[in-house]
């Protein structure tokens, strides 16, 4: 290996993708795309909320009026009850109400409430609950309160509960630290989303780099100066400091970005809408049970869960899993390049590279849900996945051993496949005029 | 002293025979031509001497000693199927190929400039190759060829996609660095060129070399047998039996002959018998071949 040409290489490889527009784009695209992401949930529900609408209420039932009470959502205005439903829905245009509620009752059971609405415009779906939660509620005290016996509200108050679950993970020493599981879903997921997406990405580019120099031809000028091998490694490790770059940038960005918009918003606020975010982003929680649950708490708990991931580790992880992922796909896919002159004709190549990467995505699935289960082990030690499954995996606490196995696992599989793929590539790219199947390529393999 | 020695290469790929046993002398400060028809084995054995592929049989000796992976610096290769960066611009990319043949940046840098001056495309500098016509990018290509100051130039169809006029300017940058010391092994089907250029050829044909020397050696070799004849008057009966009538066709106000002698006959009995008949001879002389007949007769046969 010549340390002056492999230089050369990796720094045209490097430079020519910096400096592409394309390049520069996705770099300040994706932080404005990720802060958005962060901040745009408590953007949205500072400025989504509706204009509250009129309500006009036809009560016939004469129990609900003490529950409508106007809302951010809605004004309610009763009318006295005995005119006309058919007028008054012909009236409704010109009314200046939004809608009109009608309450009837409805069945047998005295307290038994038909309701129906209409509006101009469908209802949204807020208001829609807003009305009915209160309509339930309006027949709900009405039936206890005709039990007629003494103290039963109070009883029923007292056997409603808002317990939630809090949960804590415990060291050997018996420490106990406070671990939010949908924090964990979250980091996890973006873990193993980061990492698919980058491997994919930055595999795919070493690969088409490959096909512009068979394509135009001047790769054979190109390995009259260097060796075959000196000039794919080269494009592989070019790239993959391309990849570093990106991805420096992307964090230092996206860093900035929002702790810009932090300042701008309010730290309180920020803070507490960045929380929700996360949350809704996990799917673990819908937007009515976070006020259900004590915010100082809740919001601590995360704090504290956030705090207590093994960070050191996960940075370390992902930065090696990372780095040995690309390189095992990178090589793999170079190789494929090296075996057609158009990008079009890579696609049945591909899938047998593309299918354990989808694989180990829909794994890191089932890694957020059941982190213990013998598929997500065996996905994070088998080195086609590992790097994206164990990557998902990390947040929950994955023994030393684990990890140093399926790195080092990853690192012969990588050794065999780069010097397969070199095998391959050395013959491939002088083979013009055809396309390569599979079986050339295990013919290219095999040659001396 | 050969600049490049090739002993008994072979090289196969799977079942297909591309060399066979193909032995080449080049000698050093030479322009070498490598002639033979389309799939002969030519580039295969001009990439086994760039190192590009290894041959499974034989030895390459450059300089008189094997070559190594360090010799290809000092080789300039254009490929016959050229090919630059399309996205990339000129300047960059002949300053990566220069850099590629181990030269310092400021010494690309320099000798690039003062080449680009002097075809006249400085201008080009900054262009993107894909802004270039065919013609244009191929001058770029010879610079990158030749920047590095090779001692051995390797054209592959050197003049394919150039016009007359800079067919002409590479003619002449060919013959300019054959003069500077610079050896020359260039591979092509322009047999005019060959007879122009080239001291030595070698020809393959179905991967084996069938003849191979210097060019005047192989045109006299080849056009010893004939003599040309330019003549009016009789007919030429009275030179049967002596020499043997390859063709006899008007032209003009005279006649035309391409004549093989009977062996054993000579030039003095023939011109006897021609004049004892009153055949008024106007010229009379032993033809070289053409390259270009040369290479068609030994491909044909």
């Amino acid at each position: 290996m010549n340390l002056h040409t492999i230089g050369v290489i990796i720094s045209r490889e490097y430079l020519n993708k910096v400096k592409k527009k394309s390049f520069l784009i996705i770099t300040f695209l994706v932080p404005v795309l990720f802060a958005a992401l962060t901040i745009l949930p408590t953007l949205i529900m500072l400025f989504a909320k509706e204009e509250g609408k009129n309500i006009l209420i036809l009560d016939r039932s004469a129990l609900v009026r003490a529950y409508m009470t106007d809302s951010d959502l809605a004004r309610y205005t009763f009318c006295n009850g005995t005119e006309e439903a058919d007028s008054l829905k012909a009236a409704l245009p010109a009314s200046g109400q939004d809608v009109l509620l009608v309450v009837t009752p409805a069945g047998d059971s005295l307290f038994d409430l038909k309701a129906e609405s209409y509006s101009l415009k469908p209802l949204g779906e807020d208001l829609k609950k807003e009305l009915q939660d209160r309509l339930r509620l309006a027949v709900k005290e009405k039936r206890i309160a005709d039990y007629n016996i003494e103290g039963l509200p109070e009883i029923i108050e007292n056997v409603d509960s808002d317990l939630s679950l809090r949960s804590f993970t415990l060291d050997r020493q018996g420490n106990e630290t406070v671990s939010e599981s949908g924090v964990f879903m979250t980091v996890s997921m973006l873990l193993g989303m980061m990492i698919f997406l980058f491997i994919t990405l930055f595999s795919g580019g070493v690969m088409s780099s490959v096909i512009e120099e068979k394509s135009s031809r001047v790769v054979e000028v190109l390995i009259s100066s260097v060796r075959a091998t000196e000039l794919m490694f080269g494009k592989i490790i070019g790239v993959a400091l391309v990849a570093l770059t990106q991805f420096f940038l992307w964090i230092l960005l996206t860093g900035g970005l929002i702790g810009l918009a932090g300042g701008l918003l309010g730290k309180e606020f920020f803070a507490q809408g960045d929380m929700q975010a996360m949350l809704e982003m996990s799917g673990g929680s819908q937007t009515g049970i976070l006020p259900a649950m004590p915010e100082n708490s809740f919001a601590g708990d995360l704090m504290a869960t956030l705090t207590s991931m093994p960070w050191g580790e996960i940075i370390l992880c992902f930065f090696l899993f990372f780095l040995f992922g690309y390189l095992l796909y990178a090589s793999l896919f170079a190789a494929i390049g090296s075996a057609v002159e158009n990008e079009a004709d890579t696609q049945q190549l591909q899938i047998p590279l593309t299918i354990p990467l989808m694989l180990g995505f829909f794994i890191t699935v089932a890694a957020f849900k059941a982190p213990d289960s013998p598929i997500v082990w065996w996905g994070s030690m088998i080195p086609f996945t590992s790097p994206i499954v164990m990557l998902a995996r990390l947040p929950f606490g994955v023994p030393v051993w684990e990890i140093v196995l399926s790195i080092v696992l990853l690192i012969l599989t990588f050794l065999a496949c780069a010097w397969a793929s070199a095998k391959i590539y050395k013959v491939g790219i002088l083979m013009f005029g055809k396309k390569g199947s599979f079986k050339d390529l295990w013919k290219w393999l095999q040659m001396k | 002293m050969n600049m490049i020695s090739c002993q008994h290469i072979s090289k196969h790929f799977g079942e297909k025979v591309a060399l066979d046993d193909v032995s080449v002398e080049i000698p050093a400060g030479k322009i070498f031509g490598l002639l033979g028809p389309n799939g002969a084995g030519k580039t295969t054995l001009i990439r086994i001497i760039n190192r590009i592929l290894v041959q499974n049989e034989g030895v390459v000796l450059f300089d008189g000693r094997p070559i190594t992976r360090e010799d290809v610096a000092r080789i300039g290769y254009l490929p016959e199927e050229r090919g630059l960066y399309r996205k990339m611009q000129v300047g960059d990319q002949a300053m990566y190929l220069a850099r590629l043949k181990g030269m310092s940046a400021s010494d690309a840098s320099a000798e690039l400039k003062r080449w680009f001056e002097k075809f006249g495309i400085s201008s080009w500098w900054n262009k993107k190759v894909e802004e270039l016509s065919k013609g244009m990018a191929q001058k770029v290509q010879f610079i990158t060829t030749v920047v590095h100051r090779p001692s051995l130039l390797i054209l592959d169809e050197p003049f394919s996609g150039f016009d007359p006029v800079n067919a002409q300017l590479i003619r002449d940058e060919i013959l300019e660095l054959g003069r500077q010391g610079a050896t020359v092994m260039l591979s092509t089907h322009n047999m005019e060129s060959v007879e122009e250029l080239c001291d030595n050829i070698a020809l393959i044909h179905k991967s084996r070399v069938v003849i191979a020397g210097s060019v005047g050696q192989i045109r006299r070799d080849y056009g010893r047998h004939y003599r040309s004849l330019e003549y009016t008057g009789k007919d030429l009966s009275a030179a049967a039996g002596v020499f043997e009538i390859i063709s006899d066709e008007a032209k003009d106000n005279r006649r035309c002959a391409l004549l093989n002698p009977v062996s054993g006959a000579d030039n003095a009995a023939l011109l006897d018998a021609l004049l004892s008949q009153g055949v008024n001879i106007l010229s009379f002389s032993e033809t070289t071949a053409r390259m270009n007949d040369i290479f068609i007769s030994l491909v044909q046969s």
